[in-house]
C-alpha cells in the first residue's frame, strides 16, 4: 500500500467538513495526489497536503483559517495553478485551498469603470464580460485562458500588453481578504485616487498568498481601444532588433505589445506549426499597435520606418484581424513548441534594464552554451523581461544539475546588469535561495517582519519567498 | 492495441500547465483538478512509477471523462487524453473489474437480437397507441414525463421510407452504408433519410445484412475485446472493392478511425482501406453536388450541434452548416459553443448522471438562446444527450440530422408533384 494518510486530526478533518460541506473537503490520498503541484517543473519531488478544500465563499474560509492558524496548519491558496516558481506547491503539507467554486462576476460597473470579481474567475472571461460592454482589462499572463484573477493579484502578473498598459497591479482598486487568523479585511476601496494610509493593495498585491486570501477584487478597467495591427519586423541580429526597440520609444511611440523572439525559438515553432516564421532570421519583433482607427496606421507606418531604418529586413503587417491572430498564433505556440521538443519546459524570468538586453540574450547564450542546454529565448523586450524557456529532461539528473547552475549564473547576470531576479511569475520557491542576492538584508528584514504582523505562525503559503534556512 | 504503459512517455510529457481546464465540460461543473487530463496524467504517471496504486478511488476518476478531446486542442504538450483514458479504463478492467452498468450497456448493444427486441418494443409502444398514453401522463412526472415528450415527439417526427425518384442519373461507383445500431434496430428514421437522399442523388447504397454495433461504447468503457469482436464482424461484412464507406451517426464514423489498432495482418490492412473509404453523408454530399428542390421550403430556424465525434473526431463541422444553409426557407443559427459534448458521451450519462445532466442543461441552455424551432445534429448519441438538457429546462424540441431534413424537403417535393399531377389528371 503506497498510500499516506492526511496528517490533520480526524476531528479537525470533522470541523473543517462541518465549514465547507462533506463534498468539498478531500482527504483521500488520491485526490491529494493531485494537488502537489503546479506548472513548475519539479521533477519526481512529491510535496503531498493533507486536505483539498473548495471553499465556496469569505465566511467559510474565515472559518477554516481560524482553524489552521490555531493548529498552525499550512494554508496555500491556490487557483488554477499554472504558477511557474512552485508558489502552489504545498512545501510543509497542509490545507490548500483550491478557489474553483469562487468564480462569480459580481459586477461590472460602466459608470464607474470598474467591475467586482471573485478569486476563481478566470482572466479570459473577465475580459470577455468586459468587452462585452465596450470595456477592457488590460493584463494577459499567457495562461489567461485558466489563471484566476486571485492568482494573478497574487502574483501580480504581467504579459505582454505591460509595456503600455502595465500589469495586475495597475489594476487593483481594492480588495477583500481574510487574514491568518480568519479576520476580514477590506483594503483599497472604489476610487482610483486614494492615499489613505498605507497601500495594503499594494501589499497584498504580489504577495504570493504569504500575507492572506484574497476573497473579493475591485478592479480598474479602460475603455477598450478601436483598433489594433500587429507587425512582425525580422532582424538579422539581436542587437539591430534590440535597436529597434529603443528608437521607437525614443520617438515616443507606445506599442501595446513589444515582444521579440530568438532563432531558436522561430525554428522550434516552425518544427510544429507552419506559421511562416523567417527561420534564417536571427530575432523578430512581435509588435502591436492600438488606439483610435485614425490613430492606429500612423503608429504602424513610423514603427515600420524605424524598424526598417535599424536594419529589418523584412515586415509583416496584419491588414485584418484574420491576419493579426496567425501573427500572434505563431507567438503564442512558442511554449507549446517548446514543450514538444523534451518532455519539461522551464521557463525563466529575469529582468533587466531595457538598454541592457542584447548583453543579457548574449550572455544568456553563453551561459546555456557552457553547460549543453538547449534554450528558447522569448519575451517581452519593451520591459526589459526576458523568458529564456528551457527544454528538457529531468529524469536525466546531470542535465537537472547543469540547469541548475545555468539558471544561478542567470540570475546573477541579471543582477550584475542592474535587473532582477522576476518580472511577472514571481519568486515562488525556485527562486527563493537567490532573492538574497537581490535584495538588502535590510529589505529581507522590513519583509520578513510584515509577513510576522500578518501572519505570526507563518502558516500562509510557508517556505515561500524568503530563503529557507 | 496500445496498452496504458505503451503511453507512458506521452503521459509524462505533459508539462503540467492546466490548459486542459479552459476546455474541459467536466471541470467547469465539478471545479476538481482531478476531473481534467493534467490531474488524471498525474495520477498515471504516479501509477506507472510506482506511486499510486490502480485502487478503485482512480476507476471513479477516469469515468470522470468525456471523451470529447476538446483539451486536446488545447494542449500545447500535443497529449491525446481520450487514448490514454481509454487505455487506462481497460487496465482498470482487469485490476478493478467494469462497472456493472457499463457492462450491462454493452451488453445490450453487442447483440443484435437484443437490439432488434427493442426495435419492435418501439413499435408496438407506436402502433398500439401506448405513445398517447405515456403522451398524457408525462404532464405529471417532472423531468421524466419531459424526456417522455421529447422520445415521442421525435418517434413522430420519425422518417418513413419511401422510394423517391431520382432525379440524378445513377452514378458509377459502390458504396457501403453503415448505419450503425441504432440506426439499424432503434430508430432507423436517419437512416430512412440517408437511403432515400442518396436514391433521389443517383446513388444506390448497399447494406449488408446483420452489421454489429460500431462499439465504440465499448472502446470508451476500456473493453477492447468486445470492441473486436464486433469490429471483425462489421469489416468482414464489406467488400473490399468498395468506392466509399458512408456514416451519418458521428460515434459510428469515427470507430473506423480506431479498427485498424483492433488487429494485425491482412485484417489490420482491410480495415485500414476501409478505414481511408469512410466518409461522413455530410461531407459525402458536398462532393456529390447534392440536389436541393427550389420549389418547396422549410420555413423554420435551426441550429446546429457539433458531435465531438464528428468535428473532433473526423473534423467535418462546416459540411452539416453548409448542407442546412442550402434548404429553402430554414433560416440557420449558430449557438454558442457548438462544439462543447452536449453531456451525453456514451456510458458517461449512466455512470456520471449528475455531472452529465449538468453539462447536457448548459449545452439546452445555448440551444434555447437561439430560439431555434429545431435542433440538427448528426449523431444518435447526441440526440440523447440534447434532448436530456432540454428535458431538465422543461422545453420541447425536435432533433433532426441535417440529412432528416434534407429528406423531409424531398417528401415535401413529391408530395407536391404528386398533388399537382392528381389535379391535371381530374
Amino acid at each position: 500500500m503506497k498510500t499516506q494518510l492526511t496528517n490533520i486530526k480526524s476531528n479537525i478533518i470533522g470541523e473543517l467538513k462541518k465549514i465547507a460541506g462533506k463534498s468539498n473537503v478531500l482527504t483521500e490520498y488520491e485526490d491529494r495526489y493531485c494537488y502537489a503541484y503546479d506548472a513548475t517543473a519539479i521533477g519526481e519531488d512529491l510535496y503531498l497536503p493533507d486536505a483539498v478544500i473548495l471553499p465556496e465563499n469569505k465566511h467559510q474560509i474565515s472559518e477554516i483559517l481560524k482553524i489552521a492558524n490555531e493548529n498552525k496548519i499550512p494554508v496555500i491558496t491556490r487557483g488554477a495553478g499554472t504558477n511557474l516558481v512552485g508558489g502552489c506547491i504545498p512545501l510543509k503539507g497542509g490545507i490548500i485551498l483550491h478557489t474553483s467554486k469562487m468564480n462569480r462576476i459580481i459586477n461590472i460597473d460602466k459608470t464607474n469603470l470598474q467591475c467586482t470579481v471573485e478569486p476563481g474567475v478566470s482572466v479570459e472571461k473577465l475580459q470577455q464580460e468586459v468587452e462585452k460592454q465596450g470595456l477592457f482589462y488590460p493584463p494577459d499572463p499567457a495562461s489567461l485562458k485558466v489563471s484566476t484573477i486571485g492568482g494573478s493579484i497574487a502574483q501580480s502578473s504581467g504579459g505582454p500588453r505591460g509595456f503600455k498598459y502595465g500589469t495586475t497591479k495597475d489594476y487593483v482598486l481594492g480588495l477583500e481578504a481574510v487574514l491568518a487568523d480568519g479576520s476580514i479585511i477590506k483594503t483599497g476601496g472604489k476610487t482610483v485616487k486614494n492615499v489613505t494610509g498605507y497601500n495594503l493593495n499594494q501589499l497584498l498585491t504580489g504577495s504570493e498568498g504569504t500575507l492572506g486570501v484574497i476573497t473579493l477584487a475591485t478592479l480598474r478597467l479602460i475603455p477598450k481601444p478601436e483598433e489594433r495591427q500587429v507587425l512582425l519586423a525580422c532582424f538579422e541580429s539581436i542587437d539591430e532588433a534590440a535597436k529597434a526597440v529603443t528608437e521607437i520609444i525614443s520617438a515616443k511611440i507606445t506599442p501595446s505589445t513589444l515582444d521579440i523572439m530568438d532563432k531558436n525559438t522561430m525554428q522550434t515553432i516552425e518544427k510544429f506549426h507552419q506559421t511562416g516564421l523567417p527561420t534564417d532570421m536571427d530575432a523578430v519583433l512581435v509588435l502591436e499597435v492600438d488606439g483610435f482607427k485614425e490613430s492606429v496606421p500612423v503608429q504602424a507606418g513610423r514603427i515600420m520606418d524605424i524598424c526598417r531604418a535599424s536594419g529589418a529586413k523584412n515586415i509583416r503587417i496584419s491588414r485584418s484581424r484574420q491576419e493579426a491572430d496567425e501573427i500572434w498564433f505563431a507567438r503564442r505556440s512558442a511554449f507549446g513548441a517548446v514543450a514538444r521538443l523534451n518532455p519539461n519546459v522551464l521557463t525563466e524570468d529575469a529582468v533587466v534594464p531595457l538598454d541592457k538586453i542584447p548583453d543579457m540574450v548574449r550572455e544568456i547564450r553563453r551561459i546555456t552554451d557552457k553547460y549543453s542546454l538547449t534554450v528558447c529565448i522569448m519575451g517581452h523586450i519593451g520591459d526589459g523581461n526576458i523568458h529564456p524557456n528551457f527544454s528538457l529532461d529531468l529524469r536525466d539528473k546531470d542535465q537537472a544539475k547543469r540547469f541548475e547552475q545555468a539558471a544561478e549564473e542567470i540570475f546573477n547576470a541579471a543582477i550584475f546588469f542592474g535587473g532582477t531576479l522576476s518580472g511577472e511569475h514571481g519568486i515562488g520557491y525556485s527562486k527563493s535561495a537567490f532573492i538574497n542576492k537581490a535584495l538588502g538584508p535590510k529589505n529581507i528584514e522590513l519583509m520578513k517582519a510584515i509577513k510576522n504582523t500578518f501572519d505570526p505562525n507563518g502558516i500562509l503559503n510557508p517556505d515561500k519567498i524568503f530563503a529557507r534556512n | 492495441m496500445k496498452k496504458l504503459e505503451d503511453y507512458s512517455e506521452d503521459i509524462y510529457k505533459c508539462t503540467k500547465c492546466g490548459f486542459c481546464q479552459a476546455a474541459c465540460p467536466v471541470f467547469q461543473e465539478t471545479g476538481l483538478e482531478t476531473a481534467v487530463s493534467r490531474g488524471k496524467f498525474t495520477l498515471l504517471h504516479g501509477i506507472l512509477s510506482g506511486k499510486v496504486d490502480f485502487s478503485e478511488k482512480i476507476a471513479k476518476y477516469l469515468d470522470m471523462c468525456l471523451g470529447c478531446k476538446a483539451c486536446y486542442d488545447f494542449c500545447p504538450s500535443g497529449i491525446s487524453a481520450e487514448e490514454i483514458i481509454t487505455a487506462a479504463r481497460a487496465e482498470n478492467n482487469k485490476i478493478n473489474g467494469i462497472n456493472f452498468l457499463k457492462k450491462f450497456i454493452i451488453w445490450c448493444f453487442k447483440s443484435n437480437i437484443r437490439l432488434k427486441a427493442l426495435k419492435t418494443a418501439l413499435t408496438v409502444y407506436k402502433k398500439t397507441g401506448l405513445i398517447h398514453l405515456t403522451g398524457k401522463i408525462a404532464g405529471i412526472l417532472g423531468r421524466w414525463g419531459n424526456l417522455i415528450k421529447i422520445f415521442n415527439l421525435q418517434l413522430n417526427q420519425n422518417i418513413e421510407y419511401t422510394k423517391l425518384s431520382a432525379v440524378k442519373e445513377k452514378k458509377e461507383m459502390k458504396v457501403v452504408y453503415f448505419p450503425g445500431c441504432i440506426g439499424n434496430y432503434v430508430n432507423i428514421s436517419a437512416k430512412n433519410a440517408v437511403i432515400m437522399v442518396l436514391e433521389k442523388n443517383g446513388v444506390e447504397v448497399y447494406i449488408p445484412d446483420n452489421f454489429s454495433c460500431c462499439g465504440i461504447s465499448s472502446r470508451s468503457a476500456g473493453d477492447f475485446d468486445t470492441f473486436k469482436k464486433l469490429a471483425e464482424k462489421n469489416i468482414s461484412l464489406i467488400p473490399d472493392d468498395i468506392d466509399y464507406l458512408l456514416t451519418d451517426c458521428a460515434s459510428c464514423g469515427s470507430a473506423w478511425e480506431f479498427y485498424p489498432d483492433l488487429f494485425e495482418g491482412e485484417l489490420k490492412n482491410k480495415a485500414f482501406r476501409l478505414y481511408e473509404k469512410a466518409v461522413n453523408i455530410n461531407k459525402f454530399l458536398e462532393t456529390i453536388d447534392v440536389y436541393i428542390p427550389e420549389n418547396v421550403e422549410l420555413k423554420q430556424v435551426v441550429t446546429y450541434h457539433d458531435p465531438c465525434h464528428l468535428a473532433r473526431f473526423q473534423h467535418v463541422s462546416e459540411e452539416p452548416r453548409s448542407l442546412l444553409r442550402k434548404i429553402p426557407g430554414l433560416v440557420y443559427r449558430e449557438m454558442h459553443g457548438a462544439d462543447k459534448c452536449c453531456g451525453a458521451a456514451g456510458t458517461f450519462c449512466v455512470v456520471k448522471p449528475g455531472i452529465s445532466q449538468a453539462i447536457s442543461a448548459s449545452k439546452a441552455k445555448n440551444i434555447l438562446d437561439t430560439d431555434a424551432d429545431l435542433v440538427s445534429t448528426s449523431c444518435s448519441a447526441c440526440k440523447i444527450g440534447i434532448s436530456q438538457g432540454l428535458a431538465g429546462m422543461n422545453a420541447e424540441k425536435q432533433i433532426l440530422s441535417p440529412v432528416e431534413l434534407l429528406a423531409k424537403l424531398y417528401i415535401l417535393e413529391e408530395n407536391i408533384d404528386f398533388a399537382k399531377n392528381e389535379l391535371k389528371r381530374n
